[in-house]
């Protein structure tokens, strides 16, 4: 084992040969355990590796919503598997997180009032997800959407955009 | 100084007071404080302070008693970290066998380390019994810690039967569908067992949960008591018996 | 046990006064192993060493192993198609190499049953503490029962055509009468042979049956329980 080697080198070289009082036993003592040491450092590496998955069993975080002309203009469509809501408006489409940015409630669309309103602590967003009230910290992010080849829209949960960003259809 | 840079460090860690709160007996260095380390400490105090030198020696026992709890220990560790990964319902289990061969990290080791720890330690319980038996380790005192050495063997060998059953796969399943046959022919009681162990009458996913539970919990608890009595014992009686003639 | 009472009555020292104390000294009512004690060592370190050292090697192979050894995984349980053949794990293949000859309730339970009953008895059945030989001079009138009862078993195990079982009672029973002639001069193993006590030959016997009926089952059993050759 090359670190405990190095760390035997330099506890050996620390004093001259000559001088030292540190025993055979006392060395290979500090040896031993150093081994010890590295094997347990290996044993928990090799434990943490095992304990994070490589693959993870859950729903795909990109998803198709639709044909464009499935939404009608000025229209906020709430896609309840995938917890987005797909705004259109005369500039173009965007993608609004569903879930509140306060304790991850899962908020609602509410036309009459216009609003985004979260049932769990009151806070309401506007459809382009500015709070306009509630203890909610931020405005409900913008998913990524683009236009698959096959003319869908394609959303993207990993990719978070600015609130300025449409995609124009 | 006469000492090096680590025990130094070490004599600088032992004179702190957060030390001396946890270890309270000082470093082993006279027999009072070596006593201590084993009768002051909560794992180790099932043992002697003192043991016969006879019974320290390779060819006296083999270890084979204490192999047998180190493959436990193993067991538990490896099985332990396998039930971050296996989920005991049909079909999750069969794909979680597949999960932890390929895709998991580490995954195939730490599983062919659990069977083959769960392999050797069959072997090692039944060598020990027999090495124990013919050096007469059964004879007055100790017959109690015999009997339940046999406890533990029957624990072992179920454990083991248990954990056979939870890859799911047509080598697992048809094991157990012979076992419980077998069981079904106890006179009287056979049955109504069989019904009970696979919790209705065919091998399904009640037999898979029932088995696991066997396998994770009750067997492991029951292990566990048996052998912190079988160590007591073994100190309570006298010590490891080691074989008087020339033999040996 | 002896018919003399395990104790022994005396007046205490205050014996006089009313009502009257009787003290009773037991006896030592359990043998005790007599071996000598021997030199002792503590357990830090000498004891704690040797299990640290133990279990470091026993770690290193079994990591080693496991590095290069795959565990099995067939396909996936199908209840509607059983393998041929389909075998119990393999420290259950000597059950199964015996429930091949007897039925299933003598060879399944009632075997099985009467092996772990055995196995617990041992230490309270008549324990032969000094380890007297077995075919000690005054026993010698014993070797018409001793040939009669093995005599039983072979016809009985050859009556099921157990042969599994029955080739290793021969040898056996081959063995324990033919150390009662061999004199103990005749060589070391002679000698060893002649001083092992009853316990040690039913017990080797009981060892040389399971081995032989967990290798067969292992490696000499193929489709439909049919005799095979491992290396074909």
């Amino acid at each position: 084992m090359s670190s405990s080697d190095a760390l035997s080198e330099g506890l050996g070289r620390q004093k001259p040969d000559a001088e030292s009082n540190v025993t055979r036993r006392d060395f290979l003592n500090e040896v031993a355990a150093a081994a010890l040491g590295v094997a347990g450092l290996g044993a928990t590496a090799v434990t943490v590796k095992y304990l994070s998955p490589n693959v993870l069993f859950e729903p795909p975080t990109q998803f198709r919503a639709g044909a464009p002309d499935d939404f009608p203009v000025n229209s906020v469509t709430y896609i309840r598997d995938q917890q987005v809501y797909i705004v259109r408006m005369s500039a173009g489409f965007y993608a609004v997180s569903a879930v509140c940015t306060h304790l991850g409630c899962i908020t609602q669309w509410k036309p009459e009032e216009n609003q985004i309103a979260c049932p769990c602590h009151g806070s309401k967003f506007t459809r382009e997800g500015a709070k306009v009230a509630g203890p909610a910290p931020r405005a409900l992010p913008h998913f990524a959407v683009r236009l698959a080849p096959d003319g869908q829209l394609l959303v993207d949960k990993l990719e978070i955009v600015k609130e300025t960003q449409v995609l124009k259809v | 100084m006469a000492t090096t840079w680590a025990q130094q460090t070490l004599n600088q860690l032992r004179s702190t007071r957060v030390w001396n709160s946890i270890f309270r007996r000082g470093p082993a260095r006279t027999n009072r404080t070596r006593s201590l380390a084993i009768f002051g400490n909560i794992l180790l105090h099932a043992l002697p302070a003192k043991v016969r030198e006879k019974s320290l020696r390779l060819r006296a026992t083999y270890y084979l008693g204490s192999f047998s709890f180190f493959l436990f220990v193993v067991l538990s560790v490896t099985g332990v970290l396998l039930m971050f990964y296996y989920h005991p319902a049909v079909p999750e289990a069969y794909r979680d066998m597949k999960d932890l061969r390929f895709v998991v990290s580490n995954g195939v080791f730490l599983r062919n380390l659990h069977r083959l720890a769960a392999h050797v330690m069959v072997v090692v319980v039944f060598w020990h019994m027999f090495h124990v038996f013919f050096r007469g380790g059964y004879k007055p005192p100790h017959e109690f810690n015999w009997v339940v050495g046999v406890g533990l063997l029957l624990v072992t060998l179920f454990l083991s039967y248990t954990g056979y059953l939870l890859p799911w796969d047509q080598l697992a399943f048809w094991a157990i569908t012979v076992g419980t046959n077998i069981i079904s022919y106890v006179p009287v009681l056979g049955r109504p067992i069989r019904y009970l162990l696979l919790g209705g009458n065919i091998i399904s996913e009640n037999a898979l949960l029932r088995f696991y539970v066997l396998h994770c919990i009750i067997l492991p608890l029951a292990a566990v008591m048996l052998i912190a009595v079988h160590f007591w014992r073994v100190q309570k009686d006298g010590g490891i018996t080691v074989r008087e003639d020339h033999e040996q | 046990m002896s018919n003399k009472p395990n104790y022994e009555a005396g007046l205490g020292s205050d014996a006089k006064k009313d009502p009257r104390r009787i003290v009773f000294i037991t006896k030592k009512t359990s043998a005790k192993v007599k071996g000598d004690v021997g030199p002792q060592v503590m357990s830090y370190p000498h004891v704690l060493i040797r299990e640290v050292i133990a279990f470091q090697a026993l770690t290193i192979v079994l990591v080693l192993i496991a590095l290069l050894w795959d565990a099995p995984l067939e396909q996936l349980a199908n209840p509607l198609l059983t393998p041929n053949p389909a075998k119990a794990p393999w420290y259950f293949l000597g059950l199964q190499e015996l429930l091949h000859y007897f039925p299933p309730v003598v060879g399944g339970v009632l075997i099985p049953t009467l092996v772990v009953v055995a196995l617990i008895v041992i230490p309270y059945f008549h324990v032969n503490i000094q380890g007297e030989p077995f075919w000690k001079s005054r026993r010698r009138h014993l070797l018409p029962v001793v040939g009669s009862v093995l005599a039983a078993l072979v016809a009985l195990l050859g009556a099921y055509e157990a042969w599994t079982v029955l080739v290793p009672t021969a040898v056996i029973g081959g063995a324990v009468l033919g150390a009662k002639f061999l004199l103990p001069g005749q060589g070391r193993l002679a000698g060893f042979l002649n001083s092992r006590p009853l316990p040690w030959w039913v017990m080797t016997w009981f060892i040389t049956v399971a081995l032989t009926l967990t290798i067969v089952g292992t490696f000499f059993r193929g489709p439909s329980w049919s005799w095979v050759w491992p290396w074909r």
